[in-house]
């Protein structure tokens, strides 16, 4: 397995009006992330769905652009939408991915 | 430089490292994402149901994903990874990404070493610290 990782271009945004709005986004994303996990045992609850979280009220259906849309419909103003797959099942996680070169 | 993550509540009441970032879509808007930082993890990996929000060409990929559950199928896309830096400033990172294609192949993107290798990494539960340290910042390690 070869260990070379791919190259990462590594730069700052100096543009206030893209700072500030990333910023925004930041802040709204941890409102409802930390709306999320106040909520944790019902958000959770949703197995084998996706959920969205936007002005901290949660989202549940069948695919993430059911999701989205009734996500950005209730709520136009929050771009700091979370959203995620919850697992049919629970279980403990060992995640370390990596990567293999496929035979040729 | 510094980065700082956090430790979040996951669906099976685990509690993990995590930093907030946004990818960059296909339309130029930026899509939140919550990154599990995972120091073993080779490669930084989207997780499916956010490659589909993002719009992105799906390249074809020259490496194959493993993990302890098996491989599951898995595209490049070329995009930006963003994350706010202490005062509140941003920082890019562009390339390519692993993508998974199917939602339920890993639940959560996965911040692997390309990018957390530009970083010294602390991890630290009981001080409840989740940090990536980069050019001036440091730590110091000391007894008590």
């Amino acid at each position: 397995m070869s260990d070379a990782t791919p190259q990462i271009e590594m730069f700052e945004i100096t543009d206030p009006n893209e700072i500030a709005k990333a910023r925004a986004m930041h802040e709204q994303f941890q409102r409802n992330w930390d709306w999320l996990e106040a909520h944790a045992s019902d958000v959770y609850s949703h197995r084998g769905k996706f959920i969205c979280i936007a002005g901290q009220q949660l989202f549940v259906g069948d695919s993430i652009d059911e999701v989205l849309a009734g996500a950005k419909a209730a709520h136009p103003e929050d771009v700091g939408r979370l959203t995620r797959y919850i697992p049919k099942e629970r279980g403990l996680r060992i995640y370390a991915y990596r990567g293999i070169v496929a035979g040729v | 430089m510094l980065i700082e993550g956090s430790w979040r509540v996951c669906d099976d009441g685990g509690v993990r490292t995590i930093v907030e970032a946004a990818i960059l879509a296909g339309d130029g808007n930026w899509i939140p994402v919550a990154f599990l930082i995972d120091p073993a993890a080779d490669r930084t990996v989207v997780c499916g149901e956010i490659l589909a929000s993002l719009g992105l060409p799906l390249l074809s990929s020259p490496t194959r994903l493993e993990g302890v559950g098996g491989r599951a199928e898995c595209a490049l896309i070329d995009t930006q990874i963003r994350m706010i830096r202490e005062a509140g400033a941003t920082v890019v990172f562009k390339g390519q990404f692993a993508a998974f294609t199917d939602p339920a192949a890993l639940d959560m993107s996965v911040l692997g070493r390309d990018i957390t290798n530009l970083f010294a990494l602390i991890i630290d539960r009981p001080q409840d610290q989740v940090c990536l340290l980069g050019k001036g910042h440091r730590y110091v390690i000391t007894s008590d």
